[in-house]
């Protein structure tokens, strides 16, 4: 397998079982993401977008096909190596951010090199330093979560999810907690790092979120329903013009 | 190892952010702790403080006394009572014993120049002295002359020189005991109170002999005989010696009970030390039980603390804590929380033991074990109590913990 597919499912299934009832959240997904893509997961509810971020966050196994990650084949692992494999290849961004409170960004941002058993990072507070640099956050390193506002807690989630240099960047509805000017500067956060080379996946619900990615995937019913470039993305500008046409007619 | 120094650092932390908890947490194990020290160090105290008092009864003391028998309350004399012949008897006869005394006691009212006080009279020889090791303060102890003579001469002790004398020397003046008039010879060395709270220096001493002759309200017979075994070594044979010869006296049969009782000085001390150590471990057991209550304090909180933090665990789990990670972290967290609230507690129990002694004049020497036991039970307690929260946390599935709302 080439190593510039970070991510590779083949006919990757997940039945979850609770007695007789047998529910198929995914049914034989395939999909094949190479090194520096931007992809969004869109879908309803029930889709089957979180049952396939969980798997591709090496938080759950599927129940049959094949999971490459990086060039790692995820279904052999057990507990401990999946808790390693999560450390070193994917960097996760939550929903509601999930800061350890009355803690400040910077230790926050380090967290994961608490867990780190490989020893490839020789000055931890200076990557964590650098990472909430990179997002903008340089000079609110020492506040503490309760002090800073949505889009800055998130901002630190993301330097969170940068700082031991990860293969995939994995969102879960990053966005969904922010008011539009934050979600936007969070999207425009994103395209900038993919512009730096990172890989990332992220779930929305929101078009106009996902509108900034370069590939969009849809699921339907634990189905790959549509999975497609993006022809006219969105940037910054061009999302905030969008913004104030909608706030005009009121 | 290096994982161990980082999780150490992150348990530390967690407890820092929550230090009102986490102080919280420890006050029950402090309070165990404390109370686990203070009390064995007491019982530990009275112990000793019984056993120095009866080491301070004398020297390799042999005691004879007639049997007696509770009876409604009372003491009630079962046997012959102990008499001159029995006296004569071990004078002349025991090789063991080096110095004998009877002891003959009546209650009286005693008259001196500045004030009066009821106490007792102690009809002794001039051994009861040397065999009890009570000091003579001022003046001397009667003699053997005054013994035979009978002559009315007593030795005061402290409390009533104070009563009858106020500030002024007692040593040659003259007190009424029951209207008749004694000389005082001598004042007891003060001694304060004794094991079982009684006053040792509110008696007057004086010759058997004279008690015997003169005093109204002398019923006849002997308290009790105290005798000094030779040595040490020497005690069971003073024993044995004064049974044979008792017995031989009293006229009885081989087969026969005895109808008087002989104890050393010894076997008191024993008794006493299995009566205070029971207390010690009573004392003990039931503040070991605070302890425990403070250690299933310690669990609840971790409890809570974990279903309170199940989306930073999860967090964690997810971002590539091991579950190893987490139970280490949490069982560190109530590890050091019982670390803490054990020493403080020692502390406390250390401060305690001073204060009470402060307050009551009771002197509770901290006993090292007593720190041992109680600091260890407490690390034993944080152990056993953090175990079950800390395997609850990590056994928490990432997804569904990172959704807990």
């Amino acid at each position: 397998m080439p190593l510039n597919n970070v991510i590779e499912t083949k006919n990757l299934s997940r039945v979850f079982s609770s007695g007789e009832i047998k529910v198929y959240a995914l049914t034989t997904i395939n999909i094949v993401i190479k090194k520096g893509e931007f992809v969004a997961i869109m879908g309803a509810s029930g889709s089957g977008k979180s049952t396939l971020l969980n798997i591709l966050g090496c938080l759950d196994k599927p129940s049959s096909g094949d999971y490459f990650l990086d060039g790692v084949h995820i279904n052999k692992l057990n507990k401990n190596q999946l808790a390693d494999i999560r450390n070193k290849k994917i960097g996760f961004i939550f929903q509601s951010y999930n800061l350890l409170s009355r803690t400040t960004a910077i230790e926050n941002v380090g967290l994961p090199l608490v867990y780190d058993r490989t020893g490839r990072f020789s000055n931890p507070t200076e990557i964590a330093k650098k990472a909430l640099e990179q997002v903008g956050l340089g000079d609110r390193i020492y506040h503490k979560t309760n002090q800073l506002s949505g889009g800055q807690q998130q901002r630190v989630a993301i330097a969170r999810a940068l700082v031991n240099d990860p293969a995939l960047i994995l969102s879960d509805e990053a966005t969904g907690n922010l008011d539009s000017k934050s979600s936007i500067d969070v999207a425009d956060l994103f395209v900038q790092l993919n512009n730096k080379g990172k890989t990332i996946v992220m779930i929305t619900h929101e078009p106009e979120i996902a509108q900034f990615a370069k590939r969009m995937i849809y699921l339907r019913d634990g189905f790959v329903l549509t999975d497609e470039l993006i022809k006219n993305r969105s940037t910054k500008e061009s999302a905030l013009k969008d913004l104030e046409i909608t706030v005009q007619p009121s | 190892m290096k994982q161990l120094i980082k999780t150490f650092k992150v348990a530390f932390q967690a407890l820092g952010k929550n230090r009102t908890r986490s102080l919280l947490t420890v006050l029950g194990i402090i309070i165990g702790v404390a109370a686990v020290i203070i009390t064995i160090s007491a019982g530990e105290g009275a112990t000793k403080q019984i056993q120095d008092q009866i080491s301070g009864l004398g020297t390799n003391l042999v005691m004879i006394y007639t049997k007696t028998e509770h009876r409604g309350g009372s003491h009630v004399r079962m046997g012959k009572p102990i008499n001159e012949r029995d006296l004569d008897i071990l004078q002349k006869n025991a090789v063991w014993m080096s110095k004998i005394s009877p002891l003959v006691v009546v209650g009286v009212q005693a008259i001196g120049p500045k004030g009066y006080k009821s106490s007792a009279i102690y009809g002794v020889s001039h051994e009861y002295f040397e065999i009890l090791n009570r000091e003579i303060y001022m003046g001397n102890s009667f003699r053997e002359e005054d013994v035979k003579s009978s002559r009315k001469v007593c030795v005061i002790g402290e409390t009533i020189r104070e009563k009858l004398f106020l500030d002024t020397d007692p040593v040659g003046r003259q007190i009424r005991i029951n209207k008749i008039p004694f000389t005082v010879v001598g004042l007891l060395k003060e001694e304060g109170k004794g094991t079982m709270g009684q006053d040792q220096d509110d008696m007057i001493i004086a010759p058997y002999t004279t008690v015997q002759n003169r005093m109204y309200g002398y019923q006849g017979g002997y308290e009790m005989i105290l005798a000094s075994a030779l040595s040490e070594n020497h005690i069971v044979n003073a024993k044995n010696e004064g049974l044979e010869l008792l017995r031989e006296s009293h006229k009885i049969l081989e087969g026969e009970e005895n109808d008087f009782d002989i104890t050393t000085q010894v076997e008191l001390q024993e008794i006493t030390g299995n009566i205070t150590g029971i207390l010690t471990i009573l004392l003990g057991a039931i503040a070991s039980i605070s302890l425990l209550v403070g250690g299933i304090g310690i669990m609840n909180i971790m409890l809570v603390s974990v279903t309170e933090r199940t989306r930073e665990i999860g967090t964690r789990l997810a971002i590539g804590a091991r579950e190893s990670d987490i139970l280490t972290q949490f069982l560190i967290e109530a590890v050091v929380l019982s670390f803490v609230g054990g020493a403080i507690g020692v502390l406390l129990g250390i401060i305690g033991n001073q204060v009470i002694y402060k307050l009551t004049n009771f002197h509770i020497p901290t006993v090292g074990y007593s720190i041992l036991i109680g600091f260890g039970f407490a690390v034993i307690v944080g152990v056993v109590f953090g175990f079950f929260p800390a395997r609850k946390a990590a056994k928490l599935n990432p997804i569904d913990a990172l959704r807990y709302e």
